[in-house]
């Protein structure tokens, strides 16, 4: 109150109260002993007039007290409209200042805001589901491994478990589109009925799918997402038509809504997975996603251990195909997001530093321009505005420059976004729909706020705090502590200093991570070969001989194509979607036991993929066209999975079984014929996995359900990849006219996509860290020159008493280093401790590479020599008898 | 109540109101001259009491209608003056006219023969 009261010129309402009645008993008292009473008579006569005087008292405080508050509010109210009035006539007065305040802190703000608006886009926004956190993926771990499930597994847990509402399968496949003339590939999921209930979706248009369609036989019935319905069908009504769906004509029950379109490359249609007897007995054959809505009141906790009591049934019963098992639970949203939100936030947490470095960089110009303002203040100060006030008046300025770069900011985020948006790397959940919304716009307006204080806190302190007459003395030239000794700007320099440090140290490490990618062997040759897909319908190709046929034609026919020099068909390629893995057991491992099962990845194969691949054959032999149906069964293994299984041995002519059982129910063996070399198949950051190879002639019957019956067609040519895609068309065509050749991509392009990621990251940080470098160091030239020019005068004394410039250089050198030494030295410290958050994300390179930081610091310490030394050489040049005569 | 109230005050709310600010249109006044003045100028028909007066005064204070400040009365001694502000002119005048017409109406009814 008393704060108020001093600011204000009022009096405490009581104390108004009291002496305003005292008066009016007072004067009432007087007229009644002039009309001839006696004075204590007319004394109680006015008290008695006045009534309860506890009671108007106590009213009068009331209405005292909320008029003052009222009048503070006003007054409160039109200052501040004063004081933004009069920031932005000094906004306008200084327009090189403000130009260049506004834009650094726009940079700073926009980028903030850009990757904000991706962060709340991927992270934060809550996913269109009806109660996202109920709902769960529910998968098996195999020796420690995550796995999708297999339909034994998952009938059992569906039925076995009453801590989810409900489990719903789904299995991921491709499905040819032929209607309507053009042959289309489209990733849809095969699904349980009630897939869509767990979920929590509901259809725009029609119905789902009812129990009864989840049946074999009855399951010609599909789900359009909104997103293939408008672009395949234009949006017209569709529900109750048939549309052709590998080969058969399905009938379109409803058509989803379009926020069920999760993410831009998610499913486009869904059909009944309508699992069969047989199938729902199968524990082995791990392929479906498992969702689960965990019912109300019930914890994690519970399900988890409702699941495991269902696994340890199977563990008992199956002990072959579930000898291992275990489910695990996962939340949809942690799925769903997956590694991006890491990512995101340390490009947030990027970004955010550079913001701090621009903060750093308009307070240190505020500083600069309050030393010029000093006699403006001191005067409206010795005027009678307190402190407060002047803080206040200050910060409105600062208030109103960073709301100016916020505007200008949201347009560059604007920008920014719609960059990143198209330089991101595909797959990226949700980022497509990051923008400058209002969530958008209120991040930047509260970071406006929080840097409008923090870069004009410390100035407008500092300015206030001048003594009146020291500023109408000095005549607003100088500031009350000058030259070097300025504790202030040194900080903002060391700070400064270390921020960028930390941001080049990130950065840093990126680069090295992708220069260490690109030394990696992936294992085989990718220039100068194409690749695509193939995949065969079940209805028209289930019998395996059939699909082994129709794959060995393509595999001939493209060998003949004009331009091919090495091709073959293969279940797996690289760097690419699809293949699966097996389970194999030596033959020396004598009898079955699940731990020494060896999880290899299958390629089934046609005799010139090594070629074709230009991968080695390290020992042994390939394929040959001598490896029949029939035959002697061979195999050839990895380098990685040779030695595992036979460690220290030749393991040529052993023996190994797989994939598929003997007549007798005994395993049935293949003979290694040869070892192939490791090739890192899910990129070159990844390790190279165990792979064993089958010829195509010899794949187990089975494995055309595994695969799906998709196969990659690839094919090397010594001229232009691109150019085999019509003749690849052409042979298959010939062969299947229904047919798409889809996922045309040469291999050099797979391989350079596993990295998109990585090198989205490295390319952001990398754009990050030289725009925080270029802002610290304009920000230390700025200092830096605001010293020299503080010094004038002492320079020149200097330089009259013999001092050579190069004295007056080092001289300044050795004062400007001093805090960007305090501060590289803190920016290390730093970034040893945070450059740890970025370790997943690193390849070959210890977070603490001293080879990097010592890189950074040399490269810091350069640009804020070269930044100083501009100054320095201008503080040589000075003229001594024209300093002298400053004063 | 022991005491008959001012039919005034009973009356119409708001009246003291306007009789207040019609009271300042005249000048600034401290609080007891304008209790002085109103009963005055009403022939004592209208006693106005410090428990109406001064919540009405700190009422239109708030409302911006008057404004006060401290200086010294008549017999020396230091006192609270009000004084009508632009804003409580117009509402003079607002609630002037009101009266009139209501003063009005009033009388139609209960004077008709």
């Amino acid at each position: 109150m008393t704060f108020f009261n001093r600011v204000f010129w009022r009096p405490d309402v009581d104390d108004e109260v009291d002496e305003e009645l005292a008066f009016h008993v007072e004067m009432r008292t007087r007229e009644l002993v002039a009309r001839g009473m006696s004075f204590d008579a007319a004394r109680r006569e006015a008290e008695r007039r006045l009534g309860d005087r506890a009671r108007i008292r106590a009213t009068l405080h009331r209405l005292g007290t909320g008029r003052n508050r009222y009048m503070r509010r006003t007054q409160y109210l039109s200052e501040l409209r004063q004081d933004i009035v009069f920031a932005m006539r000094q906004l306008l007065k200084n327009p090189g200042f403000a130009a260049i305040a506004v834009l650094t802190l726009a940079l700073g703000i926009g980028g903030t805001t850009a990757i904000f608006s991706a962060v709340y886009a991927v992270v934060l926004r809550p996913i269109p589901l009806f109660e996202p956190e109920r709902l769960f993926v529910v998968g098996e771990s195999f020796q420690g491994l995550p796995s999708s499930m297999s339909v034994g597994n998952y009938v059992d847990a569906n039925a076995g478990v009453t801590a989810f509402e409900g489990l719903a399968a789904e299995q991921f496949a491709n499905f040819n589109l032929s209607d309507a003339g053009s042959a289309e590939r489209v990733i849809g999921g095969r699904v349980t009925a009630n897939y869509f209930d767990v979920l929590g979706a509901q259809p725009l248009a029609g119905r789902v799918f009812t129990a009864d369609e989840d049946s074999p036989g009855r399951d010609l019935v599909v789900v359009l997402s909104h997103r293939l319905w408008v672009r395949r069908f234009g949006g017209r009504p569709i529900v109750g038509t048939s549309i052709r769906i590998n080969g058969r004509n399905s009938v379109v029950t409803g058509v989803m809504t379009a926020a069920f379109d999760l993410t831009s490359d998610g499913e486009e249609l869904w059909v009944p997975i309508a699992f069969t007897p047989e199938r729902k007995a199968m524990h082995d054959e791990h392929y479906l996603s498992v969702y689960g809505r965990l019912a109300r009141g019930v914890s994690t906790q519970q399900a988890l251990q409702q699941l495991e009591s269902v696994a340890a049934r199977l563990r008992h019963d199956f002990p072959r195909d579930a000898g291992e098992l275990h489910y695990s639970m996962q939340s949809f949203r942690e799925q769903f997001v997956g590694s991006y939100r890491s990512r995101l936030f340390i490009l947030l947490g990027a970004v955010g530093l550079v913001l701090l470095i621009a903060c750093g960089n308009v307070a240190n110009l505020l500083l600069a321009r309050g030393a010029a303002r000093g006699r403006e203040i001191a005067v409206r100060t010795a005027l009678g505005a307190g402190r407060g006030r002047i803080v206040r008046q200050l910060l409105t300025e600062s208030a109103v420059l960073a709301l100016t770069a916020a505007a200008a900011g949201l347009v560059l985020a604007h920008w920014f976004i719609t960059g990143v948006v198209a330089a991101s790397p595909p797959g990226v959940p949700r980022l497509e729909q990051a923008r400058v919304d209002p969530v958008a716009l209120g991040f930047a307006l509260a970071i406006a706020i929080a840097c409008s204080v923090l870069c004009g806190l410390a100035p407008a302190l500092r300015l206030a705090r001048r003594e009146i007459q020291t500023g109408l003395r000095e005549g607003g030239r100088g500031s009350t502590r000058g030259g070097f000794r300025d504790r202030l700007r040194a900080s903002l320099i060391a700070a400064e200093v270390a921020l960028s440090l930390l941001l080049l140290v990130g950065a840093g490490l990126l680069i090295r991570s992708a220069l260490a990618l690109q030394q990696v062997n992936p294992g085989f040759d990718p220039h100068g070969v194409l690749s695509a897909r193939v995949a065969l319908p079940q209805t028209s190709y289930g019998d395996p001989a059939h699909a082994r046929d129709t794959f060995q034609r393509l595999a001939d026919d493209v060998a003949n194509a004009p331009g091919v020099t090495h091709s073959a068909v293969a279940s797996y390629a690289a760097m690419g979607p699809g293949g699966g893995s097996n389970g194999l057991l030596t033959e020396d491992a004598g009898a079955f036991d699940l731990r020494k099962l060896i999880q290899s990845q299958l390629r089934i194969i046609t005799p010139d993929f090594f070629a074709a691949m230009r991968i080695p054959i390290v020992k042994g032999r390939g394929f040959t066209a001598d490896d029949r149906r029939g035959g002697l069964k061979v195999m050839i293994v990895s380098e990685t999975l040779a030695a595992r299984a036979f460690p220290g041995q030749n393991p040529i002519g052993k023996r190994i079984g797989c994939c598929e059982q003997g007549s007798d129910g005994a395993p049935s063996y293949k003979v290694v014929v040869g070892v192939a070399g490791d090739v890192r198949s899910r990129g070159p950051a990844t390790r190279p996995n165990p792979e064993f190879y089958l010829p195509l002639t010899q794949a187990p019957d089975a494995a055309w359900d595994w695969i799906g019956r998709t196969m990659y067609v690839v094919a090397r040519t010594d001229g232009d990849p691109q150019a085999l895609a019509p003749p690849l068309r052409a042979a298959l065509a010939r062969i299947d006219p229904d047919l798409p050749l889809f996922d045309v991509r040469q291999m050099d392009q797979r391989l350079t996509a596993t990295l998109a990621t990585a090198r989205f990251n490295t390319l952001l940080l990398s754009l990050l860290g030289a725009v925080g470098l270029l802002l610290a160091a304009s920000g230390i030239y700025g200092v830096i020159a605001y010293f020299v020019s503080q010094r004038t005068q002492e320079i020149g004394v200097r330089i009259a008493l013999g001092a050579s410039s190069a004295d007056v250089v080092r001289l300044v050198l050795r004062e400007a280093m001093r805090p960007v030494a305090l501060g590289a030295a803190v920016g290390v410290a730093a970034a040893l401790g945070a450059s740890r958050l970025l370790s997943s994300q690193l390849f070959n390179v210890s977070p603490t590479d001293p080879l990097t930081i010592a890189a950074v610091v040399i490269t810091l310490v350069a640009v804020a020599l070269v930044a100083s030394v501009i100054p320095a050489r201008r503080a040589a040049a000075v003229d001594p008898t024209r300093a002298l005569q400053w004063e | 109540m022991d005491r008959i109230p001012p039919p005034s005050t009973e009356l119409l709310h708001g009246t003291l109101d306007a009789l207040i600010l019609k009271t300042l249109a005249g000048g600034r006044l401290h609080g007891y001259a304008i209790a002085q003045v109103i009963e005055a100028a009403t022939g004592e028909a209208i006693v106005v009491e410090e428990g109406s007066l001064y919540p009405a005064l700190y009422r239109m204070e708030r409302k911006g209608w008057i404004e006060a400040e401290w200086g010294v009365s008549e017999s020396g001694r230091r006192a609270k003056f009000y004084r009508l502000t632009p804003r409580g002119r117009r509402q003079l005048a607002v609630q002037t006219a009101e009266w009139a017409r209501f003063s009005a109406a009033i009388s139609r009814v209960l004077l008709a023969t």
